[in-house]
């Protein structure tokens, strides 16, 4: 950027509508857009019901009040109560619909039918497909999980499917919110016809499982979860856990790096060789793991080329060196919250980084 | 097709697997006009781990290759003969983006790197994705896939309840599929400054931050204070009254998100088939859905909605994430082979002749085959 205080989206106005009665998961996924949206300098009026957004009382919570989904999803937002079931609400809506670029909405809003009808361009939320025509049904992040096929994916085969951590689903509808709502802008900007866009949670995370449709294709059997039969693991360390990760020409470095003759055998040759002896494979390779430190075993294996991924909490990213070198996390003086660390927009503008300000507080 | 939102945009992409090469491929579905650069000593790896036999042409069959880079021009020119690298430089000057995910500093001991390509072109925008970012300790550090689940978070969250934390694996590798959901989208909006400011810049993102960025609310939580301690619940959600997978009578598990208490569920579900437990649930107001598998998304046309899309040569290829104004994702062209469009881009853009062009094969600098081993 040229000057410090000009933003690349500061010439747009987007309206967030949060409805009553929108499932939870469609709603994290258009606060995820505006958000995107409002940090980059878009001027996102938030519409909240009387009572404001639900997710201001979601978990996780802070130590002194209010939640911190919340706060890390309407950083840079301006809110406005409007009460939607009164002719007043409704006019004012009328209003910003009229002279706004954009408007975020989820499928079931009582506003749906006007937002899709106005000026400003409509980036709507919805559970699933129009061609499933299922805006009724009942639906959650974990039950889009399901039907998109990732459950499928992770666990051990004969155990229960297992859910991604963190609100996945929505997030990626979020992400894919905002590159619409980019996309809308930018052809608006162009002085070109603006394209509506619909993003369905289960659309976004079938498009996000596609090698589980491309391999069932194919060979006619779907990828699923291996767990333990898998190449790749996740293996206990003297002060956690590593992920045991590599491409096929990274072999030798792996075997030059664990130092274990047995590793030369003929059987671990190939991939396939240790895919049909995964569990020797993990029987040489586990020890090595045992007396070493996340740290230690990330330096060495750097060292040869290994990309072994030590697993990190929250807790210990938000210590971690390489966040803190590139200046990840914004800390945020929030009025009644005081400072909230929060991590900014994982983009750096020729170098530059997107401070958030914080969400807004609600005002009847 | 002049009125698409990216229409007139021309892309350099020198995208790779799935990070780099699908933030270019979004951008073509919008109208951009995308140019894959590959060369012969160096081709998109995905070409080789799809591959699906060793027979002539190996190269162009590869399913994960056609998946990602439909509706894509390719070139092959050698990045590291200086002849190679000047007419990346002259393609440069005729294109509004670049977008790379090489190992950091590989484009910039070619000399095309962001500092010399913005001397020809100062209205680039120049996305670098890689693992960690273009700065701080770790910059250079290698990452494939689930490394990136371990480092950004996301596995320490993933497993049974009270076990070791998980990794989505290589067959779905999480982190690098949602980067160009987000990439794409900050692209368009640096294009949009650039067409405004007349001038370009350097975008640099972070697979593992993007990932991170996914655990926006665990990291604000876990930095105000010990108490919240992030730990793995197996299916449970903070805030919900139950939620996990059963099994059903016909083997298939159901995935139920009940807002309070169900003793029953199990015992419910295992005298039903998935579809009649998720139907009855549903019925009830309670959200419930099979666990389908590849072949299930494959074969239910509505479920699909826009995401599964066959290229002209009838072939299924990768479709859209979202839906613009009602329509289905437009495959104008299938995924190139190898050097496919070498000489009609070096005629029609640069100007190149037909001496120029024998030239430029004779010395090796384009190709249409492999000329170097396996990756």
């Amino acid at each position: 950027m040229s000057a410090a205080d000009t933003l690349p989206l500061q010439r747009f106005t987007v309206i967030e509508v949060n409805d009553r009665d929108v499932p939870q998961c469609l709603r994290l996924a258009t606060s995820l857009a505006g958000k995107i949206a409002a940090d980059l300098g878009a001027d996102v009026l938030k519409i909240e019901p009387p009572g404001g957004d639900a997710v201001r009382q979601a978990p996780p919570l802070l130590p002194h009040g209010g939640s911190a989904l919340f706060q890390f999803l309407n950083t840079s937002k301006r809110s406005l109560v409007l009460d939607l079931t009164s002719a007043t609400g409704r006019t004012a809506m009328d209003k910003l619909l009229g002279t706004a670029d954009a408007v975020l909405f989820e499928e079931p809003a009582s506003i749906a039918a006007k937002a899709r009808a106005g000026k400003a361009v409509p980036i709507e939320v919805a559970a699933f497909p129009v061609e499933m025509d299922a805006a009724a049904q009942p639906v959650s992040e974990f039950t889009i999980l399901a039907t998109s096929g990732l459950l499928h994916m992770v666990g051990e085969p004969e155990r229960k499917p297992l859910r991604l951590g963190g609100h996945q689903a929505s997030y990626a509808a979020g992400l894919t919110a905002f590159t619409g709502l980019a996309a809308a802008l930018a052809a608006r900007d162009a002085g070109r016809h603006a394209p509506g866009v619909r993003v369905s949670l289960a659309e976004v995370m079938q498009w996000v499982n596609w090698k589980a449709v491309s391999g069932a294709e194919a060979s006619g059997v779907s990828p699923g979860r291996e767990g333990t039969r898998s190449e790749f693991q996740i293996v206990p360390c003297r002060d956690g856990h590593v992920a045991v990760v590599y491409t096929v020409t990274q072999w030798p470095a792996v075997r030059a790096l664990i130092g274990d003759a047995r590793l030369d055998e003929m059987k671990f040759a190939t991939r396939a060789g240790r895919r049909q002896n995964v569990g020797a494979l993990y029987e040489v390779i586990r020890p090595w793991f045992a007396d070493k430190t996340r740290r230690k075993i990330q330096a060495l294996a750097q060292a040869k080329g290994v990309p072994f991924g030590p697993v990190f909490s929250p807790a210990e990213l938000v210590e971690a060196e390489q966040y803190l070198a590139r200046g990840f996390f914004a800390d945020v003086a929030h009025p009644t919250l005081g400072t909230l660390r929060l991590p900014q927009l994982p983009v750096q503008w020729n170098g530059r980084s997107f401070a958030p300000r914080p969400a807004p507080e609600l005002r009847a | 097709m002049s009125d698409r939102p990216l229409s007139g945009v021309r892309v350099l992409d020198f995208g790779l697997l799935t990070a780099g090469a699908n933030t270019s491929a979004m951008l073509a579905d919008l109208g951009a006009d995308v140019l894959k650069i590959e060369s012969g000593a160096y081709l998109d790896p995905f070409r080789v781990v799809g591959k699906p036999d060793n027979d002539a042409g190996w190269w162009n069959r590869s399913p994960q290759f056609r998946f990602t880079n439909r509706n894509k021009r390719g070139l092959a020119l050698n990045l590291k003969d200086p002849k190679g690298q000047r007419v990346i430089r002259e393609l440069a000057a005729h294109c509004d983006v670049v977008v790379e995910n090489f190992r950091r500093g590989v484009l910039d001991r070619a000399g095309l790197g962001y500092k010399e390509l913005n001397v020809v072109n100062p209205r680039l925008v120049f996305a670098a994705i890689s693992s960690q970012g273009d700065s701080g300790p770790e910059r250079m550090n290698v990452s494939f896939g689930s490394t990136l689940d371990a480092t950004s978070g996301i596995a320490s969250l993933t497993g049974y309840d009270g076990e070791e934390p998980r990794i989505s694996g290589m067959d779905v590798n999480y982190p690098d599929q949602i980067v160009s959901l987000f990439a794409a989208g900050v692209v368009i909006t640096a294009v949009m400054e650039a067409r405004r400011s007349r001038k370009g810049c350097f975008l640099d993102v972070s697979q593992r931050e993007v990932a991170s960025f996914t655990l926006g609310e665990e990291i604000v939580a876990a930095a105000s204070g010990p108490k919240h301690i992030a730990r793995r619940r197996g299916n449970a959600g903070e805030g919900i009254a139950q939620q996990d997978t059963y099994l059903c009578g016909d083997d298939r598990w159901i995935a139920v998100t009940a807002e309070s208490k169900r003793d029953d569920l199990a015992a419910f579900c295992a005298e039903r088939t998935a579809a009649k437990a998720a139907a009855e649930l549903l019925a009830q107001g309670i959200a419930a859905a099979p666990c389908n598998d590849g072949n299930d998304l494959l074969h239910d046309k509505s479920l699909a909605g826009v995401t599964l899309v066959r290229d002209d040569r009838g072939q299924l290829v990768k479709g859209l994430p979202y839906r613009l104004d009602g329509d289905d994702a437009i495959i104008e062209r299938a995924a190139p082979d190898l050097g496919q469009h070498t000489e009609e881009v070096l005629r029609d853009l640069l100007g190149y002749d037909e001496a120029k062009l024998e030239e430029l094969a004779k010395a090796g600098v384009t190709c249409a085959t492999p000329n170097a081993g396996e990756i």
